[in-house]
């Protein structure tokens, strides 16, 4: 059997194709592109589609599902979900 | 980090379940579906199972994307990617689901370009970096990932990408629920519903549970905690002759939904006629394509599909399995011709296949202890 480059899904939860959400953090705001850069609780970084939770700004908690944020969880400086 | 650690808490963890075992009537038998393939995974994970009592059993039910694509679908997905000068993107799980005619997996082997990505925009911009190559995307996914490949489309009609296109085989969760519950072989209480579609959906859409069928469901999220609670919520509403949609993981799922998300579901997508399930057979308006303002970035219309129908293996029993008619473990080939190394059938495949979650787990053959 063959191996292909990039990731792939393990055991674990896969998060692209299941109903499955990861919580990101916003580092960066590109508003002009609806695009943000995101870090994940490992510390992984990886561009976020903002489209459907704008506004968006540094420090805020998405729940990001196939590089897409579909929820906030909070603002920054607040620790009530949205 | 935060919405995490808390909803793994171990005591209170044992306390829902103090309260899970108050709340069920000696000699009654309780089978709860939870939906969604990510709780299945979430359960066997933690074993959440192993807190409940042996009168409350849960069902997997048809809530994994990769499980319910059909073998013919796959095999579509595999001619594309043959096809001279394309590069065929797709999740990775797809990638081992077995067609009749092998797995894209397989077709990588064969010469063909398959490249695993985690979100369409990954797909978009392969698009962009290839200019002189046609790059698919094999969209798969319920409502939860709809938008995303609908956002990713429009970014392409407006960045002008003309070399990407998507295979849709996104689906909904309405329809197969409804199929479900009209099955005679299915005998349920009550349901956890899927939280990350509520997120896009909202709770409204499964109104007719309750109404219709009599069957009250509380939409939950995927930690260990929140799938204690909805069990608790969903026995309460048992135990105190209630029927309704209960919404436990309201710090992401607003009543509404994202109507954002809805709006550009509407403007890129529109529902197929009728939609072929893996084990369920095919589901009216149960699928999603293109709509003809973007007809253009449809590989299906871009390239010739075969579109053949393919029957399941015989020995597979994954239809029973995603009705939850028998559990992983009595389908005649679990763990001996399917496991997750080779798998037959597509609930082996993904992580939230209710068969490898049994598998990965450790759950080969035997029934739940008695707590």
């Amino acid at each position: 059997m063959s191996t292909l480059s990039g990731p792939e899904c393990g055991a674990e939860h896969c998060i692209t194709c299941g109903d499955d959400g990861l919580p990101m953090t916003v580092v960066r705001v590109d508003p002009r592109r609806g695009l943000a850069l995101c870090a994940g609780e490992d510390g992984a970084r990886s561009q976020v589609e903002t489209a459907l939770v704008e506004p968006v700004t540094v420090g805020d908690l998405l729940l990001v599902h196939a590089g897409t944020a579909i929820a906030p969880l909070m603002s920054s400086g607040s620790d009530i979900a949205r | 980090m935060k919405f995490v650690e808390e909803f793994r808490d171990p005591e209170l963890g044992r306390a829902l379940a103090v309260e899970i075992l108050s709340l069920v009537e000696p000699g009654r038998h309780y089978k709860l579906m939870e939906v969604c393939g990510g709780h299945t995974h979430s359960i066997y994970k933690y074993g959440v199972d192993d807190l409940l009592p042996a009168n409350v059993e849960l069902v997997h039910g048809p809530g994994c994307p990769v499980c319910v694509i059909p073998m013919g679908r796959v095999d579509d997905g595999i001619a594309l990617a043959h096809e001279d000068g394309v590069i065929f993107t797709c999740f990775g799980d797809m990638v081992r689901v077995p067609g009749a005619n092998g797995s894209l997996l397989e077709a990588k082997a064969s010469g063909a370009d398959v490249r695993i990505v985690y979100s369409p925009l990954d797909a978009l911009r392969i698009a962009k970096q290839n200019p002189d190559r046609q790059v698919v995307f094999f969209a798969i996914g319920f409502e939860t990932t709809a938008p995303s490949t609908a956002l990713t489309i429009k970014r392409a009609r407006a960045e002008a990408v003309e070399n990407f296109s998507v295979m849709c085989s996104h689906v909904t969760i309405v329809p197969p629920l409804r199929a479900l519950l009209e099955s005679p072989d299915l005998r349920l209480d009550g349901f956890i519903g899927p939280g990350h579609v509520s997120t896009i959906v909202g709770a409204r859409p499964f109104e007719f549970i309750p109404a219709d069928y009599g069957k009250p469901i509380t939409i939950a999220g995927f930690e260990p905690l929140d799938i204690l609670q909805a069990i608790v919520m969903i026995l309460r509403q048992l135990a105190e002759g209630r029927c309704e949609v209960e919404n436990q993981y309201s710090r992401v799922v607003p009543y509404e939904g994202n109507t954002r998300a809805l709006e550009v579901m509407a403007e890129v997508f529109e529902l197929r006629p009728h939609f072929e399930w893996r084990g369920l057979g095919f589901i009216s308006h149960s699928g999603l394509k293109l709509s003809e303002a973007y007809a253009d970035l449809d590989a299906e219309r871009r390239f010739s599909v075969p579109g053949v129908r393919v029957a399941d293996p015989k020995a597979c029993q994954c239809g029973e399995v995603l009705k939850g008619v028998i559990k992983p473990w009595e389908c005649k080939v679990f763990g001996t011709a399917c496991t997750p190394e080779r798998p037959i059938g597509t609930c082996m495949v993904s992580s939230e296949g209710a068969c490898a979650a049994y598998y990965n787990f450790g759950r080969f053959a035997r029934e739940r202890e008695v707590v």
